[in-house]
C-alpha cells in the first residue's frame, strides 16, 4: 500500500471509530425534539439549509422566552437530518432521526417526491408532521399525521388566476391570453392542470403557449420566441431549477418582450436571482407564493436579517420557524411531548394569534380532516426594487401592488 | 418558415459550440488514457468558479477569465494524475483498469462537489455581463451575444486544440500514446506523462469551457449534472478518443436539441437527443469519426 | 466437497448470517440499512451477470430497476394487483426490454455498448415525467398491509430481500458453473478467440443480458415498497442508481458472486453511519469522506477486494513445481475415436477467387487453392502477404469481397466464426489469444465445450486433450504462469478440444526455442494421423519445408506459387520475390532432404 492510500485509509478509519468514541451530550431529559428533514447538502443544499434558518430562529425565540410553559419550561431542540439529494436518502434520514430518540414532531422535506416519502415514515412512526410543500398528492393519501400549511396547488392555482384576473382589470388591462412556461415538476403540474383544462376557459382567456420543459432546459429560445410571437397577456412561470429560470428571464429581456409574468412558487423570490440577473430585469416580476413576510412582521424580517446575513427571509425559512410555533402551540395545548398527543392537538387546532398564525395568510391556523389548512390562501409577492414583497391581498400587504406593463 | 427553422439552427449551433468545448476535454482523457473521467463535470465547475473569482475580485471579463483558467488547471491535472490516477491506469490492461478508474474518478466528483458546497456554499452565484441578455439580430434571426462569443471562443480553443495534436511535437506523442502505446514506448515516448499531459489538457479544456459558460449561465455547486450527460454523449457520438469526433458530436447535440422541437414537445427534447444518438451508433457502431478496432 | 457443492454451502452460509442479523437487530433504521445492503448486492449481483462475467459493461442497468419498480407499482395504483403478481409483470416487461435494447445494442463492442446502454434509462426517465408520473406514492394499504408489500414489521422487508439475495446468489452461481458461464468468462477474455472455438457470442450475451435483467426488475420492485414509499423517474431510472451498482461491484469485485456482497456490505453502512454520524452535522462531509475512501480503495484495490484479498492469499502458492517437463506425445488414443479419414487426398477445403481490400490496400488478390485431407499445408509469404488475412477470411473474421469458401463441399463464406468452428474448423493464433484469467484447463474447456454440453464432459475432454499435450500438470494454473512453448500447447489443446478436422495454426512456433520448435514440430506432424488435417502458416522457409507436405505461396496477396516443397524452393518466381538467389545456395545441405521429403510416400 501506497503512503497516500494508507494515509487515506486511516484517516477513513478515525473517521468510522467516531461513533464508538463518544456520543454527543445528550440533551435533558424533558427537553422537546424536532426534527427537520430537508436537503442540507447536494443539488438542493440551499433551500434546506434556509428552512434550518428559520427553524433555528423559532427555536431560540421560544427557548429564550421560556420554553414550552405547558410542560414546565421545557426547552425545544432541534434534530436535523440531512435528506441529500435522493428519496433513498430523504427517508433514510427521517427513517434514522425518527427511531434514534423520541421525536415530538417533524418538519421537512422541501421537494414534494421527499415529503411524500418522509411523511410515509412518519405516518408509519406516528410522528406528526408538518410540511410547506404544495402538491395536492401530499393530502390525498388518508393519512393522519401530515400536516399540510400551505394551500394546494390546485387551489393556488384557482386563487390566483382570480386575484390576477381582478387586478388587471382594475388597471384597465384586462388578460385575455394567457401562457403556461414551466417545467414538469408536481407543484407546477398541479398548478398548471386545472388552469389548463378549465379555469383559463372559464374566464375566457385563451391559452396561446403551453410549453412545459423537463429539466434541466437547454435553451430557452423556442419558448421566448413563441411567446413574442403570441404576445400574450400574462405568462404563468413555473421553473423551479435555478438555471433554467435564469435562461427564461435573460431571454425575455434579450427579445426585449413585454408581459406580465407570474411565477408560480417561491423559488422566484430568493435572494439569488438579485446577484445573477440583477433588480432592473427582476421589476415588477410577481410570484404566487404560500408564505412570505406579512404586514405586522417587519421586526421578525428584522432579526432573522441579522442573524443570517440573508438580504431579506422568503417562504422556506418563515414556515419552517412557522411550523417550529406551531408545534410549540400544540404541545402547550396537549400539555405534552409525546407525538400522539401533540398530532391531536395539532388536528383540533385552531389558532389566530400568535407567531405562527402571524405567518400563514389569513391568519387562522385550522386543519381539515385531511391535513389541509382550511381557509389558506395563497399570497401575491412582487419584486420591487430588488427585494420581494407581499402586494396581494392588501390587507397583508407590506408594499402596494406596481401594475404596469 | 425559413427564418424559424434558421432560428433553431442557430440557437442549436450556439448552444452545441460550449458542449463541443466541453467534449473533447473527455474525448482527449479517453483518447489517451482510456480513462471514463467522472469528475469532468466537476472540473467545469471548478473552472466556473475560478472564471467567478477572476471577475469580481480581479474585473476580468470571462471571455478571457476562461482561458486565464487553462494554466491553473492544467497543473493541478498534472498533479493529479500523478497522484492518484497514474495508480490505477497505464498498466496495459485497459479492461481492468476501467473499473478502477470509475470509481476513482467518481470518488474524487463526490469530494470536489461535496467540498465545493461545503466551503463556497450552495448559493447560485453568476457573472453580470451585459452581453447575456443582448443578442446580435442577423435579419429576423436573434444570436445571443454572451452564447455568441462562447461559440467563438470554444471553436478558437478547439481549434488551438487540433493545432496542438497535430502540429506540435508533444501533441504528436499524445496521440501515439493514445493509438498505440506500445509502439509509442518503444519510440522513447514516456506514456506514463503523456497520461499525466492529456488529463492536464482535458480539465483545463473542460474548465476553460465551464468559464465560457459562466458568461450566461449560474454557478453552482452541483451545475455538472445539468451537463455530463450530454457530455458523455457527445463523446460517444462523434468516436471515442477522436478530438475532431467529440467537437462534432457536441455541436450535433446541440443542433438535434433544438430540431427536435419541431417533432415533439419541449418535454420531450432530450429524448430526441438519445434516440439520435443509438440511431448513430446503430449505424456506425464505432462513432462518427471512430476508428473500427482493428480484427485479428 | 466439490467445488460446486462448496459454493452452495458458501450461499447457505451467507444466508445464515443474513438472518442472524435480521433477527439479531433492534433498531429499524438499522433493519433498512439491512435491508438496502440486501437490495444493493442483489442489483449488483444481476450487472454482474452481464457486466462481470460476460464482460459487457453496461451504464443502463437501471432500466430493468426502474422498469420492474414502475409496473409494479403502477399495476397495484391503477389496477389494485398485488405487487406479488404484478412483480412477475416487471420481470416479464425487463426480460422483453433485455431483448429490445439488447438485439441492436450487443453489436456496439466495449464501452460503446456501456455508454449506449446509458441512454435507455434517460429516455425512460423523461417519458415517465411526461407521462406524468413524475410521483407515484405507493398508496398505503392499512388492511391485509403484506398482501401489497408494505410491513409495518420491518424485518419482513429484510426476509424479502434476503430472499431475493438468495435467489440472485444462486442463479449467479448456476450461470458461473454452466456452460453459459465459461463462455461468457471467455468472452469477457477475447471475444474473438472465443468465436473461433465455438462459442456463439451474441446468443450467450442475450442469455446473460435477460439472466440479468430478472433480478434487477425484482430488485427495482422491492426498493420501491421498502426503501422509496415514492416511485420517481430519478430515483429508479437515475444515474445513482447505477452508480451505487457500480460502486458496489467494482469495491467488491466484478466476475465474481461474492463481489457484490462484500461490496454492498461494506460500502452501504459506511455510506449510512457517515451520513448519521457526520452528514446531519456537518452535511457534505459525508460526501468528502464517502468519496475519499472510494478512492482510497480504488488505490489499494483496483481489480476489487475480493480478487485483492484472493490473490494475497493465495498469491505464493502460484508457482506449482516446475520440475520435471513430460514430452508431450501426440497420442493417437483419444476419448472420442477420431472419424476415420476420408481417402486420402480429398479436398476438405476449397478456397475460390478470395478477394479482400482493406481502405484501398488489396490484402487479397483471387487466392485459390484446395486443402486435402491429412495433408499438412504450408502458407508462407513474406510479412504483409496477407497469410493471417487470408485464416481470418477462412475462419469467418473477415467477409471477403469477392470469391468463395467450401467446406466438405458446402459453402461456408459468411458464416459467423463460431459456426465454422463447430463445422469443424479449428484455429490458433500469431499473437496467441489466451483467457488470462481462466485457468488452463478452463481455457481448454471453452473448446471442448462445442462438443459436450455439460460442464463434467467437457472438463473431461479438456484434461485428455491437455494430457495429450503433455500439459496435464498445469491444469490449474493461469496462463501466465506458463512457458511461451506451454502457452503454444495449451492453445493447441484448446483448438483441438473442440474437436476439429482441419486446423487453421498461425505461426505456432514464433517465439520458440530450437528445442520448442522441435517439439511443436514434432506434434503437428502427428497430426494428420489422429485425423485433422494442417494448414500452417509460418514465415521461415527453413521450418516449413520440414514440415509440410505441400506449400502455397503468397506474397503481396496474390498466391505466387504452389507445389511440393522442393518444386516451390526452385521456382525463379519464389526465388524472386521472397527467397533470394542465396537462400538455395545456403540450404543446399538441406535440398537433398527436401527432395526425399518431397518425394516420401
Amino acid at each position: 500500500m501506497t503512503v497516500l492510500s494508507r494515509c487515506l485509509t486511516l484517516a477513513l478509519a478515525l473517521i468510522l471509530a467516531l461513533p464508538l468514541v463518544g456520543p454527543p451530550p445528550a440533551p435533558a431529559a424533558e427537553d422537546v425534539k424536532i426534527a427537520l428533514v430537508a436537503p442540507l447538502s447536494g443539488r438542493w443544499a440551499r433551500q434546506g439549509q434556509l428552512k434550518k434558518m428559520g427553524a433555528e430562529m423559532a427555536i431560540d425565540e421560544i427557548n429564550s422566552q421560556g420554553g414550552i410553559k405547558a410542560l414546565g419550561g421545557a426547552k425545544i431542540v432541534l434534530r436535523e437530518a440531512d435528506a441529500g439529494d435522493s428519496v433513498e436518502k430523504a427517508v433514510s434520514a427521517a427513517q434514522r432521526v425518527l427511531t434514534r430518540e423520541k421525536i415530538s414532531a417533524g418538519i421537512g422535506s422541501w421537494l414534494s417526491s421527499f415529503t411524500l416519502g418522509v411523511t410515509e415514515v412518519a405516518e408509519r412512526l406516528q410522528v406528526p408532521w408538518l410540511t410547506l410543500s404544495y402538491a395536492d398528492s401530499i393530502t390525498e393519501r388518508g393519512f393522519k399525521y401530515t400536516f399540510q400549511t400551505s394551500p394546494v396547488s390546485s387551489q393556488q392555482a384557482e386563487q390566483a388566476l382570480d386575484l390576477v384576473v381582478d387586478l388587471a382589470k382594475k388597471n384597465n388591462q384586462p388578460i385575455k391570453k394567457a401562457a403556461l412556461v414551466g417545467d414538469n415538476t408536481a407543484a407546477t403540474v398541479f398548478f398548471f392542470k386545472p388552469l389548463r383544462e378549465k379555469l383559463l376557459k372559464e374566464k375566457g382567456i385563451e391559452l396561446v403557449v403551453d410549453e412545459v420543459w423537463t429539466p434541466p432546459l437547454a435553451d430557452a429560445t423556442s419558448i421566448v420566441q413563441k411567446l413574442r410571437n403570441t404576445q400574450p397577456d400574462l405568462v404563468f412561470y413555473g421553473a423551479t431549477n435555478f438555471p433554467d429560470s435564469i435562461q427564461v428571464l435573460q431571454k425575455v429581456k434579450e427579445f426585449g418582450l413585454k408581459t406580465h409574468i407570474q411565477g408560480v412558487g417561491a423559488w422566484l423570490v430568493t435572494p439569488e436571482y438579485v446577484t445573477t440577473v440583477g433588480k432592473e430585469l427582476l421589476e415588477s416580476i410577481q410570484s404566487v407564493v404560500a408564505s412570505h413576510p406579512l404586514k405586522g412582521q417587519e421586526e421578525l424580517v428584522k432579526k432573522f436579517v441579522q442573524r443570517t446575513g440573508e438580504p431579506f427571509m422568503t417562504q422556506d425559512p418563515l414556515c419552517t420557524y412557522a411550523h417550529v410555533w406551531l408545534i410549540k402551540e400544540a404541545a402547550e395545548q396537549a400539555k405534552s411531548a409525546d407525538p400522539k398527543a401533540i398530532r391531536d392537538a395539532l388536528a383540533k387546532i385552531d389558532l389566530t394569534t400568535g407567531p405562527a398564525a402571524g405567518a400563514l395568510a389569513p391568519g387562522r391556523i385550522r386543519f381539515d380532516d385531511r391535513g389541509r389548512r382550511i381557509g389558506a390562501v395563497p399570497l401575491i409577492v412582487q419584486w420591487q426594487k430588488g427585494e420581494p414583497f407581499t402586494v396581494v391581498p392588501t390587507a397583508l400587504a407590506t408594499r402596494p401592488i406596481v401594475w404596469n406593463k | 418558415m425559413a427564418s424559424e427553422l434558421t432560428q433553431y439552427v442557430v440557437t442549436g449551433l450556439l448552444v452545441g459550440g460550449v458542449y463541443a468545448l466541453m467534449s473533447i476535454g473527455l474525448a482527449l482523457i479517453f483518447g489517451v488514457m482510456r480513462v471514463v473521467n467522472f469528475a469532468q463535470g466537476d472540473f467545469m465547475m471548478l473552472g466556473m468558479y475560478l472564471t467567478y473569482f477572476y471577475a469580481v475580485a480581479l474585473g476580468i471579463d470571462p471571455l478571457l477569465g476562461a482561458l486565464v483558467t487553462i494554466p491553473p488547471f492544467f497543473l493541478a491535472g498534472l498533479v493529479l494524475h500523478r497522484v492518484f490516477l497514474a495508480r490505477v491506469t497505464g498498466g496495459g490492461d485497459p479492461n481492468r483498469e476501467m473499473d478502477a478508474q470509475l470509481i476513482l474518478t467518481l470518488g474524487m466528483s463526490l469530494i470536489i462537489t461535496n467540498a465545493t458546497t461545503m466551503i463556497l456554499s450552495p448559493t447560485p452565484r453568476a457573472i453580470r455581463t451585459t452581453y447575456a441578455t443582448q443578442a446580435f439580430a442577423l435579419g429576423p434571426v436573434l444570436l445571443n451575444q454572451a452564447r455568441t462569443y462562447a461559440f467563438v471562443m470554444a471553436i478558437l480553443l478547439a481549434g488551438a486544440m487540433y493545432a496542438f495534436l497535430t502540429r506540435t511535437d508533444l501533441g504528436k506523442a499524445l496521440r501515439a500514446a493514445a493509438d498505440d502505446p506500445e509502439a509509442a514506448s518503444y519510440q522513447g515516448i514516456n506514456v506514463r506523462a503523456m497520461h499525466g499531459v492529456a488529463f492536464g489538457v482535458g480539465i483545463a479544456l473542460v474548465a476553460a469551457a465551464g468559464g465560457l459558460l459562466a458568461t450566461y449561465y449560474p454557478i453552482e455547486p452541483n451545475v455538472a449534472v445539468n451537463f455530463i450527460v450530454l457530455m458523455f454523449v457527445a463523446v460517444v457520438l462523434g468516436g471515442l478518443g477522436s478530438i475532431p469526433g467529440a467537437f462534432v458530436g457536441g455541436l450535433a447535440i446541440g443542433l438535434v436539441q433544438s430540431l427536435t422541437l419541431l417533432v415533439l414537445p419541449l418535454q420531450l427534447q432530450n429524448v430526441g437527443v438519445f434516440v439520435a444518438f443509438l440511431v448513430v451508433l446503430y449505424v456506425r457502431p464505432q462513432g462518427l469519426f471512430g476508428r473500427r478496432a482493428r480484427t485479428v | 466437497m466439490s467445488a460446486r457443492a462448496r459454493g452452495y454451502v458458501a450461499i447457505a452460509a451467507v444466508v445464515l448470517v443474513g438472518l442472524v442479523l435480521t433477527f439479531g437487530i433492534s433498531e429499524r433504521y438499522h433493519h433498512r440499512i439491512l435491508t438496502l445492503v440486501f437490495l444493493w448486492a442483489t442489483m449488483g449481483l444481476a450487472w454482474n451477470i452481464i457486466s462481470g462475467y460476460a464482460g459487457q459493461i453496461s451504464f443502463g442497468h437501471q432500466a430493468f430497476f426502474g422498469i420492474g419498480a414502475y409496473v409494479t407499482v403502477l399495476l397495484a395504483a391503477k389496477l389494485k394487483l398485488i405487487p406479488w403478481i404484478g412483480m412477475l409483470g416487471g420481470v416479464g416487461a425487463a426480460v422483453l426490454a433485455a431483448v429490445l435494447i439488447g438485439t441492436p445494442t450487443f453489436r456496439l463492442a466495449g464501452i460503446y455498448f456501456g455508454l449506449a446502454t446509458l441512454a435507455y434509462p434517460l429516455i425512460f426517465r423523461i417519458v415517465m415525467d411526461y407521462l406524468g408520473y413524475q410521483e407515484v406514492a405507493i398508496p398505503m394499504m392499512r388492511e391485509q398491509p403484506g398482501l401489497f408489500m408494505q410491513f409495518e414489521d420491518p424485518r419482513a422487508f429484510d426476509l424479502l430481500a434476503l430472499g431475493i439475495l438468495a435467489a440472485t446468489l444462486v442463479l449467479s452461481r448456476l450461470v458461473e458453473t454452466s456452460r453459459l458461464g465459461y463462455s461468457l468468462r471467455a468472452i469477457k477474455e477475447n471475444e474473438q478467440a472465443a468465436e473461433a472455438m465455438g462459442v456463439n457470442s451474441f446468443r450467450c450475451k442475450m442469455y446473460a443480458y435477460m439472466l440479468s435483467a430478472a433480478p434487477a426488475a425484482v430488485a427495482g420492485a422491492v426498493y420501491a415498497h421498502a426503501i422509496l414509499f415514492v416511485v420517481t423517474p430519478d430515483a429508479v431510472f437515475g444515474v445513482l442508481v447505477i452508480v451505487q451498482t457500480l460502486t458496489v461491484c467494482l469495491v467488491g469485485g466484478a466476475g465474481t458472486l461474492w463481489g457484490p456482497l462484500i461490496g454492498a456490505a461494506i460500502m452501504i453502512p459506511v455510506s449510512e453511519t457517515l451520513d448519521s454520524t457526520l452528514g446531519d452535522k456537518l452535511p457534505g462531509i459525508q460526501g468528502v469522506v464517502y468519496g475519499a475512501a472510494l478512492m482510497a480503495v480504488m488505490m489499494f484495490a483496483p481489480e476489487g477486494l475480493y480478487w485483492r484479498v484472493r490473490s494475497v492469499w493465495s498469491g505464493r502458492g502460484g508457482e506449482a513445481a516446475r520440475t520435471t517437463r513430460p514430452t508431450p506425445v501426440f497420442a493417437v488414443a483419444s476419448v472420442t475415436p477420431a472419424p476415420a479419414p476420408r481417402a486420402s487426398g480429398a479436398p476438405l477445403l476449397e478456397v475460390r477467387g478470395i478477394s479482400k481490400a482493406f481502405l484501398g490496400l488489396q490484402a487479397l488478390s483471387e487466392v485459390s487453392f484446395d486443402v486435402r485431407e491429412g495433408e499438412i499445408l504450408g502458407i508462407i509469404g513474406p510479412n504483409g502477404a496477407g497469410k493471417t488475412t487470408l485464416f481470418n477470411v477462412l475462419n469467418g473474421f473477415l467477409l471477403p469481397d469477392r470469391g468463395e469458401v467450401r467446406w466438405l463441399g458446402a459453402p461456408i463464406t459468411g458464416l459467423e466464426p463460431h459456426e465454422i468452428c463447430r463445422r469443424g474448423i479449428g484455429r490458433t493464433f500469431q499473437v496467441m489469444r489466451v483467457f488470462p484469467r481462466l485457468t488452463v484447463e478452463e481455457n481448454v474447456m471453452v473448446g471442448a465445450f462445442v462438443r459436450e454440453g455439460a460442464p463434467d464432459r467437457a472438463r473431461a475432454r479438456a484434461q485428455d486433450a491437455l494430457a495429450r499435450m503433455g500439459l496435464g500438470g498445469r491444469a490449474c494454473l493461469v496462463p501466465t504462469g506458463l512457458t511461451t512453448l506451454e502457452l503454444r500447447l495449451m492453445e493447441l489443446a484448446r483448438c483441438l478440444a473442440t474437436a476439429p478436422r482441419l486446423v487453421l495454426l498461425d505461426e505456432p512456433l514464433a517465439g520458440l526455442s530450437s528445442d520448442g520448435v522441435e517439439l511443436m514440430s514434432s506434434m503437428i506432424r502427428q497430426a494428420p494421423a489422429a485425423g485433422v488435417t494442417v494448414a500452417i502458416i509460418e514465415h521461415t522457409m527453413h521450418a516449413m519445408v520440414k514440415l509440410a507436405d505441400r506449400l502455397v505461396v503468397l506474397d503481396q496477396g496474390r498466391p505466387l506459387a504452389e507445389g511440393l516443397p522442393g518444386e516451390v524452393t526452385r521456382n525463379p518466381i519464389v526465388i524472386e520475390a521472397y527467397l533470394g538467389k542465396r537462400w538455395l545456395a545456403r540450404h543446399l545441405a538441406t535440398q537433398g532432404a527436401i527432395d526425399a521429403q518431397d518425394h516420401r510416400p
